[in-house]
């Protein structure tokens, strides 16, 4: 009986810390989607309204009037790209540096290493001097080759780890067969790739969607603004307009969080550089 | 060509063909590297050692600029608040995040479930969810009047006080990042063979005595790795204090990427601002090498 009455309670208890710690995380977001959806003079009223009693999404409307559609066109084209590139730069790069001995070849592990250790905040104003000097600053273009730069390296490290649990003898095997070296990458050993290939393409497509501080610094003109960047401007435009300003937080928001819940066994395996479990 | 000819020119012969190629495949991947982290690394080190007004590189100034920074005020007031706030930030955010690992350990259902709620504070853009914490603790929202009035406090703005401000950011820290810190602890959890667990306590170690005896030992290098991530994070935070404060009230909360931002693109001291990027960027190694060798001098990793 004594025994019995402790499970309950422990029970109990656990349930009351896991309330607590959801609503902690989940509070900023539920309440700024719940401000999104209300009118304007609703927003400011005293007591606040947690759940609205009436949704409109006028602040939405707002938001196409502004250009909205294009700025997340820009986000989508500058991290679609981004995977692209980084995915086929670095899985041919993962899989040299797993399958051959050559000279070079520690340095270059050093090399991926040390790019991924440095902060990307310290990187802007170097960055931002020399893409002023070859004229790449306010261009799509210019998004994309700094964010394939900072995102490689991790995708290597990933897709080396992956690529490392293929066995070799299965390369052998479709070489023996007759393919060439870059055949049997591409038709034996890249489709065994998926998890990998899935892992590190989250992990870069979420960075060059979420990216506010490089993109904040490179661009300036407003049709090559991505989304987080028109956000950011949005703060200076609308001020305390929230609803409008809540309205494109939740643009951005909510297909990352519908993707991460899709796929988040990937997305920790991303966060901790590599061993994904197929 | 004949074999004969091949065997006569030993440079050709050391050549392998294998080796070529490997190398043709990574050859993508660092030019990338050299032209878009490396090259900008050392154009910006030759500004910070020229006078520069907007993009005219002027005469070479040598460390001048490195003085004129060291000698801001306004820069060592950011260095004063990044260390503070970096200090806050990591020794709560690490603390949150190992108990919650340990809490979320084990593979139920609730745990799962937990562990992806924790999460989505992480996987949103940093912009956004430091413009949701603006928006909740602002006086507009309301909801700070509603959970300070029990205290008498009716008209308080927590972003536009100097003590308060700061916790706020050191808040925005801590509801991002702790699921970061938990993930990778966990995955060092993870791996401590369950059998350990087993035969302490058939030996009679109590949870507390297995946790500092066992767990603590064997985590020591994801905790190790865990620190570095989050401190090299916190000490170069330029979204949260540009979002949430805007580095106010009165630069009490301008940390010293912002302060690097600022000099960047409002002032548009590029040579100043380089300067003060290398010697962050220096900053950081020292304490990069201190926090390794803390953890040496504690035992072998």
């Amino acid at each position: 009986m004594h025994y019995r009455r402790e499970i309950v309670l422990r029970k109990l208890l656990s349930f009351c810390v896991n309330v607590f710690i959801a609503v902690v995380a989940l509070a900023p977001i539920v309440w700024g989607l719940s401000t999104s959806l209300k009118p304007t003079q609703k927003i400011l009223s005293l007591p606040p309204e947690i759940i609205p009693s009436e949704i409109t999404f006028v602040h939405y409307r707002t938001l196409i009037a502004q250009n909205m559609l294009t700025y997340v066109g820009n986000s989508m084209i500058v991290s679609l790209v981004t995977v692209m590139l980084c995915l086929t730069i670095g899985t041919v790069a993962a899989y040299s540096l797993s399958r051959f001995e050559f000279k070079g070849r520690s340095l270059v592990l050093l090399i991926i290493i040390a790019v991924m250790s440095i902060p990307i905040a310290s990187l802007i104003v170097p960055s931002y001097t020399l893409m002023a000097s070859i004229g790449l600053t306010d261009k799509l273009v210019g998004l994309i080759v700094l964010y394939t730069a900072y995102q490689l390296p991790i995708v290597i490290w990933i897709m080396y780890a992956y690529i490392g649990t293929i066995p070799r003898e299965i390369d052998n095997a479709a070489m023996i067969d007759g393919y060439s070296r870059l055949a049997s990458l591409r038709k034996v050993v890249l489709p065994l790739c998926g998890p990998g290939l899935i892992a590190s393409g989250l992990f870069v497509l979420t960075f060059a969607w979420n990216d506010f501080v490089v993109a904040a610094v490179m661009i300036t003109s407003d049709s090559v603004k991505t989304l987080p960047v028109a956000i950011y401007s949005f703060l200076g435009y609308f001020g305390r307009e929230w609803g409008p300003l809540l309205a494109s937080s939740m643009v951005s928001i909510i297909p990352v969080i519908a993707i991460f819940i899709l796929f988040q066994r990937y997305f920790l395996s991303g966060m901790t550089g590599g061993s994904v479990k197929g | 060509m004949s074999l004969a000819l091949l065997l006569h020119s030993p440079r050709r012969l050391r050549f392998n063909p294998t080796e070529g190629f490997a190398l043709a495949l990574v050859v993508p991947a660092l030019a990338m590297e050299a032209m878009f982290v490396f090259a900008p690394l050392v154009v910006g080190f030759w500004f910070s050692l020229h006078d520069v007004r907007y993009f005219n590189v002027g005469r070479f100034v040598g460390w001048d600029n490195y003085l004129a920074v060291l000698n801001s005020q306004l820069v060592v007031n950011s260095m004063i608040v990044t260390a503070t706030f970096a200090a806050l930030s990591l020794v709560i955010t690490f603390s949150i995040g190992l108990s919650l690992a340990l809490y979320l350990e084990r593979d139920s259902r609730s745990a799962v479930l937990m562990r992806t709620i924790v999460l989505v504070p992480y996987v949103v853009s940093m912009l956004v969810g430091s413009l949701l914490l603006k928006w909740l603790l602002s006086q507009d929202s309301g909801v700070t009047q509603a959970l300070l009035l029990p205290f008498g406090v009716s008209d308080f703005s927590i972003l536009s006080d100097p003590k308060s401000a700061m916790g706020a950011l050191v808040f925005n820290a801590i509801w991002r990042d702790s699921a970061f810190a938990m993930i990778l602890l966990l995955a060092g959890l993870k791996s401590i063979p369950r059998e350990l667990h087993l035969a302490a306590r058939v030996d009679g170690a109590s949870a507390w005595y297995r946790f500092k005896r066992l767990t603590l030992p064997m985590l020591k290098l994801p905790i190790l790795i865990t620190l570095i991530r989050l401190l090299m994070h916190f000490a170069n935070s330029l979204t949260y204090p540009l979002i949430l404060t805007a580095g106010g009230p009165m630069a009490t909360t301008e940390t010293t990427t912002l302060r690097i931002f600022r000099l960047g693109f409002s002032d548009y001291m590029l040579g100043r601002a380089n300067a003060l990027t290398f010697l962050t960027f220096i900053l950081n190694v020292v304490l990069l090498i201190a926090l390794v060798r803390v953890f040496q001098k504690n035992g072998k990793l």
